[in-house]
């Protein structure tokens, strides 16, 4: 039991279920950035994340946009001759954010995983339609008629749906979300 | 009769702890904190407490549910009350409607949403007590 809790620490319990304490063993080698697809993006690179990281710079890494950017391809994990699980430590991070509300503002990540987890636990499956809907506004017009073309084409050959399917025994899905954290009711 | 009540807190927030922390022991209890389920459960286990202060979202997820099932399955551990205090409703991000649904994990644990008032919390924390108390005699 620690009496003063470092901000390496807090990122540490987070990522307690895959590797204990893991960022420690990093030797800033520069592995992850270099073979990261999403680098070109992000305020810091994944090593620069790690670096602010153990320096305990709690509110630069927050504020940062890289976690966010992170596309989970876990090439800087399989690629870590420190083992680390960089691409879970991005997951760490991101869950910190939203669960303290303290993510960089604009970003469309959040906005999206707050759909998705309240389609899930209201209806139990994904609808691609509506998930869209939620970041398009922030997307510019070019990138809107793409996403359009897309869609189009997803629709025609049909892998996306025009309608949301309902699952069986949505009401009893309803029920076991609930038995196991207490959220709402259902809406 | 009257000896020290012993609490612990499992919960992951640093900042949250100090709160209820100082709150808990202005009123004369002698507090214990862990900060992750892992090293929770080992205190637990490790020495005899009266209460367990439990947050919900902990590291990967909703692990202190995790932790709440595991107390329920040990002989030892099954009687300890639990008040758990989450923020789960605002931590995913938004505000599910309506009351929280309490699942009661364990047999005798009570529901309170962050923030906590410090008055309800000492409320909760004496009733938990009194009802564990009563259970036993």
């Amino acid at each position: 039991m620690v009496d003063a809790l470092s901000f390496s620490s807090e990122v540490s319990n987070l990522m307690y279920a895959s590797h204990g304490d893991p960022i420690t063993n990093c030797l800033q080698c520069g592995t992850c950035s270099g073979t990261c697809p999403a680098v070109e993006f992000m305020d810091h690179t994944p090593r620069q994340i790690i670096g602010m990281i153990r320096a305990d710079l709690k509110e630069e890494v927050l504020a940062s946009n890289t976690y966010w950017t992170c596309a989970s391809c876990y090439n800087c994990t399989v690629r870590c001759p420190a083992e680390i699980d960089i691409a879970d430590m991005m997951y760490a991070l991101k869950r910190y954010s939203m669960w303290k509300g303290t993510f960089q503002e604009g970003l469309i990540g959040p906005a999206f995983s707050e759909a998705f987890v309240k389609m899930i636990v209201n209806s139990g499956r994904s609808f691609e339609p509506l998930l869209a809907a939620t970041y398009l506004p922030r997307f510019n017009a070019s990138d809107i008629i793409q996403e359009g073309l897309m869609a189009t084409g997803l629709v025609l050959s049909g892998k996306m749906p025009l309608l949301p399917k309902r699952i069986k025994g949505l009401k009893k899905f309803q029920q076991m979300v609930r038995r196991i954290i207490p959220i709402g009711e259902p809406s | 009769m009257n000896a020290q009540k012993k609490l612990i807190i499992i919960d992951d927030d640093p900042n949250y702890v100090d709160g209820i922390k100082s709150v808990l022991e202005t009123a004369n209890y002698s507090v214990d904190v862990a900060y992750n389920p892992k090293d929770g459960f080992k205190a637990l286990q490790t020495k005899r407490y009266d209460l367990l202060l439990l947050d919900i979202m902990m590291g990967r997820g909703a692990e202190g549910v995790a932790l709440a099932r595991k107390i329920r399955k040990d002989p030892l551990l099954r009687e300890l009350p639990v008040l758990i205090i989450t923020g789960i409703r605002e931590q995913i991000a938004f505000l599910f409607p309506g009351q929280p649904v309490h699942p009661h994990f364990v047999e005798l644990d009570e529901l309170l949403e962050k923030p906590v008032e410090p008055k309800l919390l000492l409320e909760k924390v004496s009733s938990l007590l009194k009802m564990a108390e009563e259970k036993k005699s």
